[in-house]
């Protein structure tokens, strides 16, 4: 693996006390009902994301979400000419996905340079987009849409979804529909919508031992699944089960993004002209 | 991935086809092609399969190293999954050319195995701590005609079966250093349970319906299918989806219904294979790479 | 749903007919005689005539050749070639067709709809497009032999043309038999193109309408189920046949296809099925008549 010579790395490695310490103590206690923590959000609940158009000066469009302490920043570059000619896709645009995850973002400290995990979460996020985006409109050239998260309390590839799709609309680029994206967790039989970090890597095993993940990206006003991606020990009834809630999970968030990018067109928009 | 080009009528001929129940080499929307499966072909691993799926080759080798568990699992062995696209299998393969697929299919493979049930981890665990044994998993392409996810699945499946971890002994000495001893007797192994590793199914969804083991001809007419890994009992480990296009909601879960059906019937002829491969002793015929 | 799965088995060798006098591999002196012209597949080294490639030798008066058994395409004018379009260029397009370099199909050497004397209008250029786009399959005839190897083809006849619905089969083109006629409407109702280039072409019999548009109109009507089982059927006959180094023409299509009628259409779906009875049968039939047969 190729190191970065230019930092001073520590030992080749090292540990976060904090993974020793025994499970649950330091975790709060995401038992297999949201009763406790997280204030009154039900199972089926999604957090309340706040998220913004437009505040990276020089991208041609930029998203900020937040939900809960998830935080994800992403910036659309694009569309200009594609660098590498190839032969084969000329008349349709291409389309670039690129997940950062900040070294920081997790409890282990991550790595700068882009490692196998990110390059897949990369994967996830281009195919979710690609089918939202009108890509035939744009011969010859290439979108780059880089997303960094900053703050992983779970779900964050779902807001990563979400986050892409808000900023390559600020950025005007044409495309079928806002693609959402939404996460759940499963275990035993509660499926929890949204999952916060603590729940997500809840080590406490359910009564019947399965617990899976899944990811979904939904173009809500096409009804069409983009992406999907699920992991776990799961029976196909719990997968559908779970499928549609982050489809309702989808549905959910979907006027308040409507929302964010009605407001940024507003504050785009020259003052009327008195 | 290999890519063919196909014109808009054999497009069109191709996707009535599929729609008739009748796909362009004879076959209905839910039959494999035939497979060739052979298990102990390198002898340098711990156990090797080699399985060919129409024109398609995979050669996976097993090896057992002792390494240290991760931190977070102090009593669990772990498996590192590698697949090389080799540059026999198409030129495009050449330089780097492999390494997009190669990491998406390896990426694909941690997630179909990262559950509790798939392999017993437990089991690969010498002492809690510090050794366990690691498999490495190393899926070597020698030819693509479509459905690489089936074929290196089922491969897997049938080297796990042919490997045998050598026998370890924990000895403590006086001061408290636990020493690692190999048993003597090379035949004197552990086997690993194989029975709920899953069996992964591609559904291609061309026009309204959905076909299994899709050739490059039935890939290049759709545009997005659905990875399901399933295990013996019909238990799902991954679901993911693959290619530009998206899916309607309803038949994303008609496809999951597909996908746990095959998948769940895949795994008896492939063990009773392994079985009867096993029972044949050496008398069984190696035919390795000139088949 | 069906899965065969099986152990694998070494392939029985099927007895080979016919003897091949001689066989040379690469570096193997043919002769240190220094009347002999070197041809195609040799060099001279120290005056010895020695092959380059592995094949068979074949003399011919003063020359001697090897030809090699397993190549790339080399076409000669007249052959009848299947290919795929890979590019679109001006008043050209070129055309995939298994041999060396990608073949030539001039603007000038189709048949535009409008009949023979149409003249090439920048119209036409412009819309080269609307005919052939890349992926598209075509049926050609070699026109010309350009001194690189290059091809150029032309499909100025009422035969040649775009192909609509059906499936292409590849072989090596060492295993087409040159004959009369490569196109074939065979009785058990289905239509082959047996490319010199190895690249076969499967399609229903077309009716009688079809021929209207000059060949540029493509039928995207559904093919009737019975047509489809037939040309998959054929596919796999002709894979088969291939995979056992069964010279391709009409007849042994037809023997192997009949033989085949046997068993199920998936259970011809690999080159194991009892191909080797279904040989032994086409050989017989096929190989004591060899050359003369005539098409149906």
């Amino acid at each position: 693996m190729p190191v970065d010579h230019r930092r001073i790395r520590g030992p080749d490695e090292s540990f976060s006390p904090r993974l020793f310490l025994p499970s649950g103590s330091a975790k709060c206690a995401a038992a297999e009902d949201r009763r406790s923590g997280d204030g009154a959000r039900g199972n089926m609940d999604v957090r309340a994301i706040f998220a913004r158009c437009g505040l990276v000066s020089q991208a041609k469009g930029s998203a900020y979400i937040e939900a809960g302490n998830t935080k994800v920043i992403c910036s659309v570059y694009g569309p200009r000419e594609t660098e590498r000619r190839d032969e084969t896709e000329m008349k349709r645009g291409k389309l670039l996905a690129d997940v950062r995850l900040a070294p920081f973002s997790c409890r282990k400290r991550g790595q700068w340079i882009q490692g196998t995990e990110e390059k897949d979460l990369s994967q996830f996020l281009l195919e979710s987009l690609r089918p939202g985006v009108l890509l035939q409109k744009y011969p010859r050239s290439q979108i780059e849409v880089c997303v960094m998260v900053l703050e992983n309390d779970g779900a964050f590839l779902a807001h990563a979804v979400t986050c892409a799709s808000l900023a390559l609309a600020d950025a005007g680029i044409e495309m079928y529909d806002v693609v959402m994206g939404c996460a759940a967790r499963r275990s035993g039989d509660a499926v929890l919508l949204d999952p916060t970090f603590a729940e997500e890597h809840d080590e406490h095993p359910s009564p019947s031992g399965k617990e899976s993940r899944l990811t979904l990206a939904l173009m809500p006003a096409m009804n069409q699944v983009s992406g999907l991606q699920a992991e776990g020990e799961m029976d196909a009834e719990s997968l559908v089960e779970a499928a549609r809630a982050c489809m309702e999970g989808c549905y959910k968030l979907y006027p308040v993004v409507q929302q964010t990018l009605l407001k940024s067109v507003r504050k785009k928009a020259p003052p009327p002209e008195s | 991935m290999a890519t063919v080009q196909v014109s808009e009528a054999e497009k069109v001929y191709i996707l009535h086809g599929v729609r008739d129940d009748l796909r362009v080499d004879g076959r209905g929307c839910e039959d494999y092609r035939h497979m060739d499966i052979e298990t102990d072909v390198v002898s340098n691993t711990d156990g090797s399969a080699k399985v060919s799926l129409g024109y398609s080759d995979v050669l996976v080798g097993v090896k057992a190293e002792v390494g240290k568990p991760r931190p977070a699992l102090p009593d669990q062995g772990y498996l590192e999954f590698f697949v090389d696209c080799s540059a026999n299998a198409t030129p495009e393969f050449e330089g780097r050319g492999g390494e997009e697929l190669g990491l998406e299919l390896s990426n694909t493979l941690y997630k179909v195995f990262s559950n509790k049930q798939s392999v017993d981890l437990h089991s690969l665990c010498i002492s809690p701590g510090e050794h366990c044994w690691v498999l490495y998993v190393d899926v070597l392409l020698l030819q693509c005609d479509g459905n690489l996810f089936d074929a290196i699945s089922i491969a897997i499946k049938a080297a796990l079966f042919n490997t045998r971890i050598p026998k370890v002994h924990l000895s403590e000495d006086e001061e408290g250093g636990k020493e690692i001893e190999l048993s003597d007797d090379p035949y004197d192994c552990v086997r690993l349970n194989v029975e709920n590793v899953p069996c992964i199914v591609t559904l291609c969804k061309i026009g309204h319906r959905h076909v299994v083991d899709a050739t490059l001809q039935e890939k290049a007419c759709s545009v997005a299918s659905l990875l399901i890994a399933t295990t013996h009992r019909g238990t799902v480990t991954c679901v993911r989806k693959f290619g530009g296009g998206s899916l309607d909601p309803e038949s994303i879960f008609e496809m999951i219904e597909t996908g746990k059906r095959v998948g769940k019937a895949l795994h008896t002829p492939l063990m009773e294979l392994l079985k009867e491969e096993e029972s044949l002793g050496k008398k069984r015929q190696k035919v390795g790479f000139l088949g | 749903m069906a899965a065969d799965m099986r152990l694998p088995t070494r392939r029985e060798e099927v007895p080979l007919q016919g003897t091949f006098a001689n066989l040379v591999v690469p570096g193997d002196v043919i002769t240190t005689d220094t009347g002999f012209m070197r041809g195609h597949g040799t060099y001279v080294d120290d005056e010895k005539l020695t092959a380059s490639v592995a094949g068979e030798v074949e003399r011919v008066n003063k020359l001697i050749c090897v030809r090699p058994l397993k190549t790339r395409f080399n076409g000669e004018v007249g052959d009848v070639v299947v290919g795929r379009i890979t590019e679109v260029q001006q008043k050209r397009w070129k055309v995939e067709t298994n041999s060396r370099l990608d073949s030539v199909l001039l603007l000038s050497a189709v048949n535009l709809p409008g009949g023979e004397l149409r003249r090439r209008s920048a119209e036409d250029e412009l819309s080269m497009r609307d005919y052939l786009q890349e992926g598209d399959l075509i049926s050609a005839e070699v026109q010309n032999v350009f001194t690189d190897g290059a091809l150029s083809l032309h499909t100025r006849s009422l035969k040649y043309g775009k192909l609509g619905q059906g499936i292409l089969v590849q072989v090596s083109p060492s295993l087409v038999k040159r004959q009369k006629t490569h196109f074939h409407n065979l009785p058990c109702g289905a239509s082959v193109i047996l490319g010199n280039n190895g690249y076969i072409w499967l399609y229903p019999t077309p009716g009688q309408l079809d021929e209207e548009a000059g060949g540029y109109y493509t039928s995207m009507e559904p093919v009737q189920l019975a047509d489809r089982e037939v040309i998959s059927r054929l596919r796999n006959c002709l894979l088969a046949l291939a995979a056992h180094k069964v010279l391709l023409f009409d007849t042994s299509v037809l023997y192997c296809y009949e033989s085949s009628l046997s068993h199920q259409v998936q259970a011809s779906v690999t080159c194991h099925l009892p191909v080797n009875e279904v040989l032994i049968e086409t050989r017989g039939h096929g190989g004591g008549c060899d050359g003369d047969t005539t098409p149906p």
